[in-house]
C-alpha cells in the first residue's frame, strides 16, 4: 500500500527551489489537461456485457486472463444496490415483488425506484460533503455553531435528488450569487465557499492572517473539490511534478479575493417580522428569570469583588480608591487592570453558596435552558457569501506566508488548462462568475472527468484514478483511461445528469458481479484493481447507523431541516470545551423521534466527534476527504455489542420480529430477522445456528438481533 | 492494496480446515472447534494487523512516550528558565530595544512584571528550578530542559494543533497517531494511544488536539479514564453477563466465520477484532484498578491529598499504562475553565501555585517511579506546554502568551538529564540562543523513537504528509 510512489509534495525545497514551476512545461501534454475524446467502446462478448461500461473492463480482463466472476444473487444484488443509491436497506415491499418479478426488465425497475427515492439524494450528500468538508460548526476553540449551514446541506440533498445538471450544479456553488441573483437557491449553494473550518476568535488578531485562512480554504475548495488537483502543495512553492505553479496558486485564489463569507437574509419581510416578535416573547419569557438569577447572584458576586479588592495590592488599591476624575494616566491604567482582577467569575460565586441556594439557581438555570430549546428560530439567512465593494490587491505569498507578499497577481485560470477562451475580470465582482464559466465549460478537460470518476468510485468501491483528488502528473493513471474519458464524455454529452451515470453504472454486468473471491483471479489481482468480481466493501459509518434503525424499524425518515443534537455519552460530553459554567454545552432536540433520523442530520461539531461514527471512520471534516477510511479495530466492536444506540436497536429489532411472528415460532423468528437485517432468509447451516442458540441458555431473540447487527456481512456492502 | 500473495497461501491452506470446522460448529455448535477456529483465525488476520508492532527505523532509545501537556501555558520564567532582571525591572517598561511584543489580548506596553518565586540551583547539575515545582527540582539530573522552544501563535487552539501536529490548524494527525502508525502495538489488550484529559474539560482545541486527521480510525487516541468503565462502551450494558456476552459472541463469530471468504484478510481482521474486544473488556479494568499499588506508591503520586490527587491518580495510570505496553500516553494538567487551566491572565501568583500545587509531586513521583522500575531507561516523558507568558504584565498580577521563546523538557528514554540547552534573552521574552520549532521538536521524539521522520508518512489527497512536513532538526544534544 504504501509502495514506491514517488513524493508528491515532498520534494526538498532545494530541489523545487531548482524545478521552479517546471511542472507547467511539461504538464500541457498530459492525458488529464487534454479533453477527453469519444472512444469507441471496445469488442466484448455479448453474453456478458451489457452496456459500454462492461466492454471496457472486459477488454481489461481479457488481456490479463481473466474473467468476471457470475451475477450476484438477486437478493445480495438488490441489498448492495440499494445501499450504494439509498445508503439505506431495501424496503422489504419492493424487495418482495422484485424477488418475485422474473421479467428480464425487473431489475431496471428496481433501479429506477432507487433512483428516484428521496434517499438518493441524501447518499449522495454524504459523499459531496466529504469532498467539500462540510461540518455544523466552524472549528477551533470555539467552534461556533453555524446557524444556517444546514440550508446548503439540504441544497446538496435536493440538488442531487432533482439531478440538476452538474454543470449547473457547480456553477450555483461557486458563483450563484453572481449568476443567479434572486435565486435563494443558487445563494443557499455558496455555502460550498465556507464549508471548512474557519478560526474565530477574540483577541489581538492578525486580520490579514484571518483573510488569508479564509481564501485558502475558498481556494482549496475549488482546486480539490472541483479540479481534483493538489493546489494545496503550490501554496508554498513551485514543485517539480507539481501542474500548479505556486502563481498559479495565488492567481486561482484572487478569483475569491472579493469574496467574504457571509449570513445573507432571505427571509421575507413578513417573516421577519414574525420571527422578531417571537423573539421578543421568548425574551420576555427569560427576562424574569435572568432577573432571579442575578438577584440570587448579586451578593456572592459583592462578596468575591471584596474580597479581591482587599487582597489588590497598594499600587491598584491606590489608583481605584482615586475618584475617577481625579485619576492620573497611569492610575487610569492600573485602575482598569484593578477592574479586570475584580471581576467575579462563575467558578468563585458558587462554593460560596448554601446547598440551597445553588439548588434554587440550578433550577432557575434548567427552566432557562429549558425555554431556550423552545427558542424560536432566527429569520432564515443562507450560509453563503458576498463581494465586498473594493477586492484588495492579491499577491503571491512567499513560502505561503501571508506577511511575505510577492508579486501582484490577477486572478487567472491555471495554465495547464489554460483560458479556454474566458477572461477573468480585474474587477472585484464577477471574477466568481468567470470562474464557474470556465469550469464548466465543455471542453474543460478537468471538471467532468474528476466528477465521473467520483460516481464510480461512489458506486464501485474504489475510483478508476484511485485518489480522486489527484488528477496531477503523480495521481498516476487510470485503470481504464478509456472508460474514464468515455463517461466523462457521455457526462457532458447527456447534460451533466450524475442520474444517468449511476444508472449505467448499475446496470453494467460489472456491478452485477458477486462479490465471492475466485482463487485463481485473486492470485493474479489480488486487489480486484480489474473488476472481475464486484468490491466487498465496509459500510460508512453513516449508512451501519441508519442500517441499524431501519432494521430496528425506528428509523425516522423525515429529510432535510435544522441539524439534531442526539444524546451523547457523558464521558463525550465532558470533552466540549467551554470556559463558562459547563451546563447546557448540549442541548438535546428535545422530540426523540428525530434522534432516529438519518445519520446525515446528526449535529456535525468539529471539535467532538460523535464516537460511534468517529469510530467507523467518519472523516473529521478538517479536509477535504475523497475516499473514507475503512479500519478494522475492537472499539468498533465495543461501540457495535455495547453502545446504548445499538443495545436499543437490538431490542427493537427482537420486538419488531416478536411482531411479525404469529406465537412463540422459532423458525419464522430467525427468518425475520435475518431478512430485517440481511435482507435475505438464512441458509440451512445459519438457520439451525441460529435456532439453536435461540433454544439455548441465555441465548434469546434479542441477542441473537445483536448478533445480526455486528456480524460482518451486516457491516459489508455484499 | 497489499499485493503480496504471502497472507493468501497462508490463508488457503488454512480455509480447508476452517471449512470441516466450521461444519461442526454449524452442526453441534461445538464451542471448542469454534474457539480453535478463531485462534486461527486471529493468527492469519495479524498478518494484516495494522495494529501490530513494526520495528523502527533505527536502533531507538524510548519504546513508550507519556507527554504531559500543560494546558493553558505556564509561564517558563516563573518555573524552569529564571530571568532575575525581571525582578530588577519590575514596573518599568521593556526596554525599547525589545520592540513592543504583544500577546493575545495585550499590545507590549505594559510594564514589566517581576516574578514572585524564588529560584534555587539542585542536583549535581545545579539547574535552577524555582519554588512553584520543589518536587520536579530533586531530579533536575533526569532533566533535559530545552528553553528556546518556538511555536508561531499567540493563541492558544492554534498553537495546541502545531504542538501535537505540527500545523496550525487540525489539519493533519497528532503525533501520538504517527508513533502508533509507525510503530504500532506492543499490547493487545490496550490502546496503543491513550488520552487522559483533565476531567474538568479539554484544552482550548478541543479533541481536535489528539486527533488521528487522516490517518484511519484505527490510531486515533483512545479516551481513558480512571473508574470502572475506562473506555467508552467497555462495559457491558446492564443485564448482559459476561457468559451471555460470550454466548452471543460465539454466535456472531460463527457466523462471520461464514462470512470470512477463503482469502478475505479483511473478514477476519474483524474477527479478531471481536476477540480483542472481548478481552479488552477484562483488561483494561484491570489496567486502572489501583487496588494493587502499594500504599508508598499511592503516597507518592499524592493519592492521599487533596491537591495532587486527581493529577497523582492518572499519572499513576499513565506508569502503569507504559508498563502494559501503551505506546503513547496523551495526559492533560489542565482544561476546561479558567480556574482549571495554567492560562494566567490574571492573579499569576494563584494560578501557577494552584496549578503547580496539582502536578509537582505527582510529576516527580512519576520520574521517580519509573527510574525505580527501570522504565525511565525506554520511556521519554516529555512536559510542555502551547506557549511560555511574556515579562510583560496582564490586569497588573498576570501575563499574556507568548511563543516567541520557552521551556519544554524531557526525561528518560535517551534524554541526557542534568542539562539546558538553548537560551532566551535576559527578559525571557525571545529564544535568542538555539531557537526550536515544533518540526524540530516533533523530529527529535521521532528519533527517540527509532523513527526517522521523513520515513513516516501517508498519502492524503495526492500529497505524502508527513508529521516534520518540510522536516525538522532532530536537537542532538538532548541525547547527549
Amino acid at each position: 500500500m504504501l509502495a514506491a510512489t514517488l513524493a508528491a509534495c515532498s520534494v526538498s525545497a532545494a530541489a523545487a527551489a531548482e524545478g521552479g514551476g517546471a511542472g507547467e512545461a511539461a504538464a500541457t501534454e498530459y492525458w488529464a489537461f487534454v479533453v477527453p475524446a469519444a472512444r469507441h467502446a471496445p469488442a466484448a462478448p455479448t453474453s456478458w456485457a451489457r452496456n459500454e461500461i462492461d466492454a471496457f473492463v472486459w477488454k481489461q480482463l481479457h488481456a490479463r486472463g481473466l474473467s468476471p466472476s457470475p451475477p450476484a444473487s438477486k437478493e445480495r444484488l438488490a441489498r448492495r444496490v440499494a445501499l450504494d443509491l439509498t445508503g439505506l436497506p431495501p424496503d422489504p415491499d419492493q424487495m418482495r415483488s422484485f424477488l418475485s418479478d422474473d421479467s428480464p426488465d425487473a431489475y431496471r425497475q428496481f433501479v429506477e425506484s432507487l433512483l428516484a427515492s428521496p434517499h438518493y439524494g441524501e447518499r449522495w450528500a454524504e459523499k459531496w460533503l466529504d469532498v467539500v468538508r462540510f461540518a455544523d460548526t466552524d472549528g477551533f476553540e470555539r467552534d461556533g455553531y453555524r446557524e444556517h449551514g444546514w440550508r446548503y446541506r439540504d441544497y446538496v440533498v435536493r440538488s442531487f435528488n432533482q439531478d440538476k445538471p452538474y454543470d449547473r450544479f457547480v456553477r450555483e456553488q461557486v458563483a450563484g450569487d453572481e449568476l443567479f441573483p434572486g435565486r435563494t437557491e443558487a445563494l443557499v449553494a455558496t455555502g460550498f465557499h465556507g464549508a471548512g473550518p474557519r478560526h474565530v476568535v477574540g483577541g489581538n488578531q492578525d486580520k490579514d492572517e484571518a483573510r488569508q485562512e479564509v481564501l485558502t480554504e475558498m481556494a482549496l475548495g475549488v482546486g480539490q473539490a472541483l479540479l481534483g488537483l493538489t493546489v494545496q502543495c503550490a501554496r508554498c512553492h513551485d514543485h517539480k511534478f507539481d501542474p500548479i505553479s505556486q502563481r498559479d496558486y495565488y492567481r486561482l485564489e484572487a478569483f475569491f479575493g472579493g469574496t467574504e463569507l457571509q449570513d445573507v437574509p432571505i427571509a421575507t419581510e413578513s417573516e421577519i417580522e414574525r420571527s422578531e416578535e417571537a423573539k421578543a416573547a421568548h425574551e420576555a419569557l427569560l427576562e424574569p428569570i435572568q432577573k432571579q438569577l442575578d438577584e440570587i447572584e448579586r451578593p456572592y458576586k459583592e462578596r468575591v469583588r471584596e474580597r479581591k479588592r482587599e487582597a489588590l495590592d497598594p499600587t491598584h488599591a491606590a489608583a481605584l480608591a482615586t475618584p475617577e476624575d481625579e485619576r492620573s494616566e497611569e492610575q487610569r491604567r492600573l485602575a482598569k487592570e484593578a477592574d479586570s482582577q475584580l471581576k467575579p467569575v462563575w467558578y468563585e460565586i458558587i462554593p460560596l453558596m448554601t446547598q440551597e441556594v445553588k439548588a434554587r439557581r440550578a433550577a432557575l438555570r434548567q427552566r432557562m435552558h429549558a425555554l431556550n430549546l423552545q427558542k424560536p428560530d432566527p429569520p432564515a439567512a443562507a450560509f453563503a457569501v458576498s463581494n465586498l465593494a473594493e477586492a484588495p490587491d492579491s499577491h503571491v505569498l512567499q513560502g505561503g506566508d501571508f506577511r511575505r507578499k510577492g508579486e501582484r497577481v490577477q486572478a487567472g485560470f491555471p495554465a495547464v488548462v489554460g483560458s479556454l477562451g474566458f477572461e477573468a475580470p480585474a474587477g472585484g465582482a464577477g471574477r466568481r462568475s468567470a470562474l464557474a464559466q470556465w469550469l464548466t465549460a465543455p471542453r474543460h478537460p478537468l471538471l467532468a472527468r474528476v466528477m465521473v470518476n467520483r460516481i464510480w468510485e461512489l458506486r464501485m468501491g474504489r475510483g478508476l484514478m484511485s485518489d480522486p483528488n489527484n488528477f496531477g502528473l503523480l495521481g498516476g493513471m487510470p485503470t481504464h483511461p478509456g472508460l474514464l474519458d468515455a463517461l466523462a464524455v457521455r457526462f457532458v454529452a447527456g447534460g451533466w445528469s450524475v442520474k444517468a451515470v449511476d444508472r449505467l453504472i448499475v446496470l453494467s454486468g460489472t456491478y452485477r458481479q458477486s462479490a465471492q473471491i475466485d482463487p485463481g483471479h485473486a492470485s493474479v489481482d489480488p486487489d480486484n484493481r480489474w473488476y472481475w468480481r464486484a468490491h466487498r466493501r465496509r459500510l460508512s459509518a453513516e449508512v451501519i447507523r441508519d442500517s441499524a434503525l431501519a432494521a430496528s424499524g425506528r428509523l425516522n425518515r423525515a429529510l432535510e431541516g435544522k441539524p439534531v443534537r442526539i444524546p451523547i455519552e457523558p464521558e463525550i460530553y465532558d470533552l466540549i470545551f467551554t470556559e463558562a459554567e459547563p451546563d447546557n454545552l448540549w442541548p438535546v432536540t428535545p422530540d426523540p423521534f428525530q434522534h432516529d433520523r438519518r445519520s446525515l442530520y446528526l449535529l456535525n461539531k468539529r471539535t467532538v466527534r460523535l464516537p460511534f461514527l468517529a469510530n467507523f471512520d467518519q472523516p473529521d471534516t478538517m479536509t477535504s476527504c475523497s475516499v473514507r477510511q475503512t479500519s478494522t479495530h475492537a472499539l468498533q466492536s465495543l461501540s457495535l455489542l455495547n453502545s446504548d444506540f445499538m443495545q436499543a436497536q437490538a431490542r427493537a429489532l427482537a420486538t419488531r420480529v416478536l411482531r411479525q411472528c404469529d406465537g412463540p415460532d422459532p423458525a419464522c423468528q430467525v427468518e425475520q430477522a435475518f431478512q430485517l437485517t440481511l435482507a435475505r432468509g438464512p441458509d440451512p447451516a445459519e438457520a439451525r445456528l441460529a435456532s439453536e442458540f435461540l433454544a439455548s441458555e441465555p441465548g434469546g431473540l434479542q441477542d441473537l438481533s445483536l448478533a445480526l447487527l455486528n456480524r460482518n456481512e451486516f457491516v459489508y456492502r455484499p | 492494496m497489499n499485493s503480496s500473495t504471502g497472507p493468501e497461501r497462508c490463508a488457503e491452506r488454512a480455509a480447508a480446515s476452517r471449512r470441516q470446522l466450521l461444519c461442526r460448529a454449524a452442526n453441534g455448535f461445538g464451542l471448542v472447534a469454534l474457539q480453535h477456529l478463531l485462534a486461527r483465525e486471529a493468527g492469519s488476520a495479524q498478518e494484516r494487523n495494522p495494529l501490530q508492532a513494526k520495528p523502527p527505523h533505527f536502533s531507538a532509545t524510548a519504546d513508550a512516550v507519556i507527554f504531559i501537556f500543560n494546558v493553558g501555558a505556564p509561564s517558563s520564567m516563573d518555573t524552569f528558565d529564571p530571568k532575575p532582571l525581571l525582578n530588577e525591572r519590575a514596573g518599568e517598561p521593556m526596554p525599547a530595544s525589545f520592540g513592543t511584543v504583544g500577546g493575545q489580548f495585550t499590545d507590549g506596553t505594559n510594564p514589566i512584571l517581576g516574578t514572585p518565586w524564588k529560584f534555587r540551583r539542585y542536583g549535581a547539575s545545579g539547574l535552577p528550578v524555582s519554588e512553584l515545582f520543589p518536587h520536579v527540582a530533586r531530579h533536575v539530573d533526569d532533566i533535559c530542559f530545552v528553553r528556546s522552544f518556538v511555536t508561531r501563535s499567540v493563541v492558544h487552539a492554534p498553537a495546541m494543533y502545531e504542538v501535537h501536529n505540527g500545523r496550525l490548524f487540525a489539519t493533519h494527525p497528532s503525533i501520538g497517531s504517527w508513533v502508533t502508525y509507525g510503530l504500532g502495538s506492543v499490547t493487545e489488550n490496550l490502546p496503543a494511544y491513550v488520552v487522559m484529559p483533565q476531567p474538568e474539560g479539554t484544552p482550548e482545541g478541543g479533541t481536535s488536539c489528539w486527533s488521528q486527521g487522516f490517518l484511519p480510525s484505527v490510531y486515533q487516541g483512545t479516551l481513558l479514564r480512571p473508574g470502572p468503565s475506562p473506555i467508552l462502551h467497555l462495559r457491558r450494558p446492564a443485564g448482559m453477563t459476561r457468559d451471555r456476552q460470550r454466548a452471543m459472541l460465539d454466535l456472531l463469530q460463527a457466523m462471520n466465520a461464514i462470512d470470512a471468504g477463503e482469502f478475505d484478510s479483511e473478514m477476519q481482521a474483524r474477527i479478531a477484532a471481536y476477540e480483542l474486544a472481548f478481552r479488552m473488556q477484562a483488561h483494561a479494568p484491570e489496567a486502572v484498578d489501583l487496588t494493587k499499588e502499594s500504599d508508598a506508591t499511592k503516597r507518592a503520586y499524592g493519592l492521599e491529598g487533596e491537591r495532587t490527587r486527581e493529577f497523582g491518580t492518572r499519572l499513576l495510570l499513565a506508569r502503569r499504562l507504559v508498563e502494559r505496553g501503551v505506546r503513547f500516553v496523551q495526559i492533560y494538567s489542565g482544561g476546561g475553565p479558567l480556574s482549571m487551566q495554567w492560562d494566567a491572565h490574571k492573579h499569576l501568583k494563584q494560578n501557577h501555585e494552584k496549578m503547580a500545587g496539582h502536578s509537582d509531586q505527582p510529576v516527580a513521583a512519576l520520574l521517580e517511579d519509573l527510574k525505580q522500575r527501570g522504565l525511565l531507561d525506554r520511556t521519554l516523558v516529555i512536559w510542555g506546554a502551547e506557549f511560555g507568558r511574556l515579562p510583560t504584565s496582564e490586569s497588573g498580577n498576570g501575563r499574556d502568551h507568548n511563543p516567541h521563546g520557552y521551556t519544554m523538557w524531557f526525561a528518560g528514554g535517551g534524554a541526557k538529564g542534568g542539562q539546558a540547552i538553548g537560551a532566551t534573552d535576559e527578559f525571557g521574552l525571545r529564544a535568542v540562543e538555539r531557537p526550536y520549532n515544533m518540526r524540530d521538536f516533533h523530529a527529535t521524539i521521532l528519533h527517540a523513537l527509532g523513527l526517522h521522520q521523513d520515513r513516516l508518512w501517508y498519502l492524503h489527497n495526492g500529497r505524502h504528509e508527513k508529521l516534520t512536513d518540510f522536516g525538522g532538526n532532530v536537537i542532538q544534544s538532548v541525547f547527549g
